[in-house]
């Protein structure tokens, strides 16, 4: 497969996307050197974006086709890693039993590489289907493929990851020409159901103190314990305000990372951490950057040359819209504190991958888009 | 095979998808600009609040002394466990009322205590757990540093008295700002914050803004722990002035005394330089110990010890010489004397006035204590004849007696530099009281006020200070205690915010003394009677030392009904006076509560200090001329 570069695949080859993904994952390099400056941290991420290349140029080169053709094996192999984490191989790291130790690979989060499969699998399903609106019955199937991954995900349990593959789902059943009407009533249901769940739940004593204060804690700041459970979003906050314009350009002695006043800071909260040290110049130039990116695949599902292609670009599109949103959300204080990584951003070596393997799938895809 | 091949219309879904997305984008970018650019600076500000943080460096307090240089006040270095607010932040503290109560032996109801008045400080605020602390106390906080990181060790100067109950009223005590001073306005222009130490009575209280240091302080950057990453700035505290004072210890002492050795254990003595006002001594029984309330304020015991002197109803805690009001009995005839002759009721060369054994005013008779048949003034003030002042009060007039009031300040504080003096009560102060509720202000009052009973209580520091201004022929000085406060040089460097200007000596401020009109023959006139008291016959004449010419007056103050002078409502023995008579040096007042007879109680304890005095000057020798003045 890599052997077989051809002048042509050169040519076509989306320089801008693999560009602007490596600059993205370069920034945060940066920024996790800004967040924890006496740490590894950085030059690890440094190794995983290496590893990471790799990888994306293998996916590159591949035939997509042939990948989703394969989808049902890989999607075994994800669910196996899924359940390893359940066994005793899984281990646990702060009180999330999310990882797996395999021998000679290490240690690493199969929900994050699980997606690819699971896009793969799901794309290979409603890739085949003809022309007309989606029935129930390839819905429920979905949904079967989807539900495998996604409940041994919550069972480790890891909500926060779980929700990560939802925009998988919903990007399939729409793209795949489900009714707009459902659309528009699932909306409209969770507009009405979240409030309501919500008074209930507090009302209920369902909705514990401590889960109601992280939600308060965005709605009305002022009402919660500063030092509790609204501590996160609070620093958080301050953080990024503290960045003003300009930023201050990667001064450690007011570090609200170095500091450790910012929990989290080279993970969860790195987007605090990059509007602390650019300041608004620079992450309104990051959220550029990804909105580059993001149309650059999204001509890319465009040009595809057929609809499982399109199907794999526009779902990771989708989650990549979702996990931006949910991390930069949550560290500017308007969405509550969940563990979503930022995508090229955040360090950590699985994320990394499956990031760069995704954006590999949507190379390959504009690649092949003249082929038949 | 494209996007616009299906029929299901992907090519509008795809792009509200992407629309969607670019949405999301804007939506974070808005909020951005309203955290980093419209709110910047707001956050900014948070955050160096959260990092930075001043921990204060205690200012040495100016240590005091005696006029010869002898240390009555210093500082000690003491340490405390301090409590800080930091760390507590997610502690429920109720868990460690048992564990600092036990490992540093404390009271557990004031670690709780302290335990919730931290909790109710502004963040990052420290607060002293306990005082003083052992070897012990400090090897338990360093071994639990880890466990415990909201307690640290720390190097505070204590007060320390070293004289104990000795001059207690006059030094008073230091102690933490109260919350009710907290809340004046006073304390709050000058930036007070809780466990500032302050001066709580006596001189501690008067001269704090001079006894106090400047703090400085460590400006520097923590973490989210509150544990210290770096200095920032270093702000050097700069000392307080050492108070010279105008105190002579061995008199003060042997005040104490006299004191001791009265019958009740009860009263005061005072001695004055007449010349200038410069306080010699000033003692007052029963007395406290300073230390109790610089120590104990952390212990039960402490707690105890300071709670019993407030309850005692000997009032331990009060300081007789400025705040006891007593009837002045008979040394009430000194000013009144004076005013007499200034007044011009008697003069010189007629100032016989009949005793007839006493007085009746309307159907009442009030008696003098003996027959003096028709005695000029010096007699009179001699042998105390009560009779001749009945007629000298009327004949001057309850105008006179009030006038006479106001020439010798007893309608105001005397001035002296301690706080909470206070004001005698007279027939001045009285008048409106009585004439609203009897109509009119009636003879007999007059009378009374003639011999110091009655509408008549006064200071004995209004006492002496009138009646050492009789010795000085009508000057009459402010007693103050400062001598002077040592220059303390510049802290810091000019121009910068550690700068802290150098404080310059300070003296009294001595106002001008108030001048008493009269004729030198006059003040010979009552001066010769004072003379009379202990040197001529008359009631202190067993105190009289030879080569050393008292001048005084003894007085004997009702305090039950005339003649019931026995038990509990014993009356009060006075003794004022001055020496050498003629140019004096030193005056001395002495008052001791309930004993009986102002010349056989107060006059021997006046007699000591002057004998002490005596001991230290050896001009103690009346001169030839004032013999030969005579």
């Amino acid at each position: 497969m890599v052997a077989i570069i051809e002048k042509r695949d050169l040519k076509d080859f989306d320089w801008l996307t693999a560009v602007l993904a490596i600059a993205i994952a370069s920034f945060g390099v940066w920024q996790i050197h800004n967040a924890t400056p006496t740490e590894g941290y950085w030059s690890k991420q440094i190794i995983g974006i290496l590893i990471a290349l790799v990888a994306f140029i293998i996916v590159c080169f591949t035939d997509y086709r042939r990948l989703i053709d394969s989808a049902p094996i890989f999607y075994i192999g994800g669910l196996i890693l899924l359940f390893l984490v359940l066994t005793p191989l899984g281990v646990q790291v702060n009180g999330q039993k999310a990882w797996v130790r395999l021998p000679i690979v290490g240690q690493f989060q199969p929900s994050e590489f699980v997606k690819i499969p699971t896009v793969l699998m799901l794309a290979k399903y409603f890739g085949a289907r003809k022309a007309g609106n989606l029935r129930l019955r390839e819905m429920l199937i979905g949904g079967a493929i989807f539900a495998g991954p996604v409940v041994l995900i919550l069972l480790e349990p890891d909500a926060g990851q779980a929700i990560t593959y939802f925009p998988i789902l919903g990007a399939m059943f729409f793209l795949s020409g489900i009714k707009i009407r459902y659309v528009v009533l699932t909306v409209v249901a969770a507009a009405i159901l979240i409030p309501v769940a919500w008074t209930v739940g507090v009302k209920t004593g369902k909705i514990k103190r401590y889960q109601q204060e992280r939600i308060l804690a965005i709605t009305d700041p002022d009402s919660v314990d500063p030092r509790g459970y609204g501590y996160h979003t609070i620093q958080s906050t301050i953080t990024v305000g503290k960045g003003g314009l300009a930023g201050n350009q990667g001064d450690t002695e007011t570090s609200q990372s170095v500091l450790k006043f910012l929990p989290e800071p080279q993970t969860d909260f790195i987007f605090a951490v990059t509007a602390e040290n650019t300041g608004f110049i620079g992450c309104v130039s990051l959220l550029l950057a990804y909105a580059i990116l993001l149309s650059r695949m999204i001509a890319g599902a465009r040009e595809a040359s057929d609809r499982a292609g399109m199907l794999v670009i526009m779902s990771i599109v989708c989650g990549m819209v979702f996990q931006i949103f949910m991390n930069v959300g949550m560290a500017l204080g308007v969405l509550p504190v969940i563990g979503v990584p930022l995508p090229l951003m955040s360090a950590g070596l699985s994320a990394l991958l499956s990031t760069f393997v995704a954006i590999g799938f949507v190379v390959s895809v504009k690649l092949r888009r003249f082929v038949n | 095979m494209k996007i616009g091949d299906y029929v299901q219309k992907l090519g509008l879904r795809v792009g509200t998808i992407q629309v969607l997305a670019f949405i999301l984008l804007t939506l974070l970018g808005v909020r951005l600009y309203y955290l980093q650019v419209v709110r910047g600076d707001y956050f900014s500000e948070r955050a160096e609040n959260q990092r930075v943080r001043f921990i204060p460096i205690p200012a040495p307090r100016g240590a005091i002394f005696d006029r010869n240089g002898k240390l009555l006040v210093d500082s000690r270095p003491t340490y405390n466990v301090v409590l800080s607010n930091e760390p507590l932040k997610s502690v429920n503290v109720a868990d460690r009322v048992d564990t600092y109560s036990n490992g540093l032996s404390m009271d557990r109801q004031f670690v709780v205590e302290r335990l919730s008045l931290i909790k109710k400080q502004n963040e990052f605020e420290t607060m002293v757990l306990k005082e003083n602390v052992g070897i012990e106390d400090i090897t338990w906080v360093e071994a639990h540093s880890l466990e415990f990181p909201e307690l640290r060790v720390e190097l505070q100067p204590q007060r320390f008295y070293p004289l104990g109950t000795t001059l207690a009223h006059v030094l008073g005590y230091v102690g933490e700002i109260s919350p009710n001073q907290l809340k004046e306005p006073e304390f709050q222009d000058k930036g007070f914050r809780p466990g500032d130490i302050v001066g709580k009575g006596g001189l501690e209280q008067y001269y704090d803004e001079y006894l106090r240091g400047r703090p400085g302080y460590r400006k520097v950057l923590v973490d989210s722990k509150g544990r210290v990453q770096s200095e920032l700035e270093i702000v050097k505290p700069q000392a307080g002035q050492d108070l010279v004072s105008t105190i002579d210890l061995d008199i003060q002492n042997r005040a104490e005394k006299q004191l001791a050795e009265s019958a009740t254990k009860r009263g005061t003595i005072v001695a004055m330089d007449p010349n200038n006002g410069e306080m010699l001594a000033m003692a007052s029984a029963p007395s406290f110990d300073p230390n109790i309330f610089v120590k104990g304020s952390s212990t039960p015991e402490g707690r105890q010890a300071i709670a019993a002197y407030w309850q005692d109803e000997k009032r331990p805690l009060y300081n007789r010489a400025i705040q006891g009001r007593y009837p002045p009995g008979s040394t009430w005839k000194l000013p009144e004397s004076v005013a007499g002759l200034q007044q011009g009721a008697i003069t010189v060369a007629h100032s016989n006035l009949v005793c007839g054994g006493g007085i009746t005013i309307g159907n009442k008779f009030t008696r003098c204590m003996g027959s003096h048949g028709s005695p000029p003034l010096s007699f009179a003030i001699t042998k105390s004849c009560d009779g001749y002042y009945y007629r000298l009060a009327l004949k001057m007039g309850i105008d006179g007696v009030i006038k006479m009031v106001e020439d010798f300040g007893y309608d105001k504080r005397s001035g002296i530099d301690l706080p909470n003096e206070k004001v005698p009560q007279t027939p001045k102060s009285w008048m409106p009281y009585i004439v609203k509720n009897e109509g009119k202000w009636s003879d007999i009052r007059t009378v009374y006020s003639g011999i110091g009973q009655d509408t008549v209580v006064v200071t004995p520091i209004s006492m002496l200070r009138a009646v050492a201004s009789i010795g000085m022929r009508g000057k009459m000085y402010t007693p103050h205690f400062l001598k002077e406060f040592k220059a303390i040089p510049a802290v810091g460097t000019e121009g910068e915010s550690d700068y802290f200007p150098a404080r310059p000596a300070v003296g009294f401020a001595h106002p001008e003394p108030k001048i008493l009109e009269a004729t030198p023959d006059q003040w010979d006139l009552v001066i010769k009677g004072m003379w009379g008291v202990v040197n001529g016959g008359g009631t202190a004449g067993a105190i009289r030392i030879p080569n050393f010419e008292i001048a005084g007056k003894t007085g004997t103050a009702q305090v039950a009904e005339l003649g019931k002078d026995v038990g509990d409502k014993k009356d009060h023995a006075w003794f004022v006076s001055f020496a050498p008579a003629y140019k004096p040096e030193i005056a001395v007042i002495a008052l001791i509560e309930n004993v009986g007879f102002g010349g056989s109680h107060a006059a021997p304890a006046v007699r000591g200090v002057y004998e002490t005095y005596m001991s230290l000057h050896d001009n103690g020798t009346a001169s030839p001329e004032t013999v030969a003045k005579r």
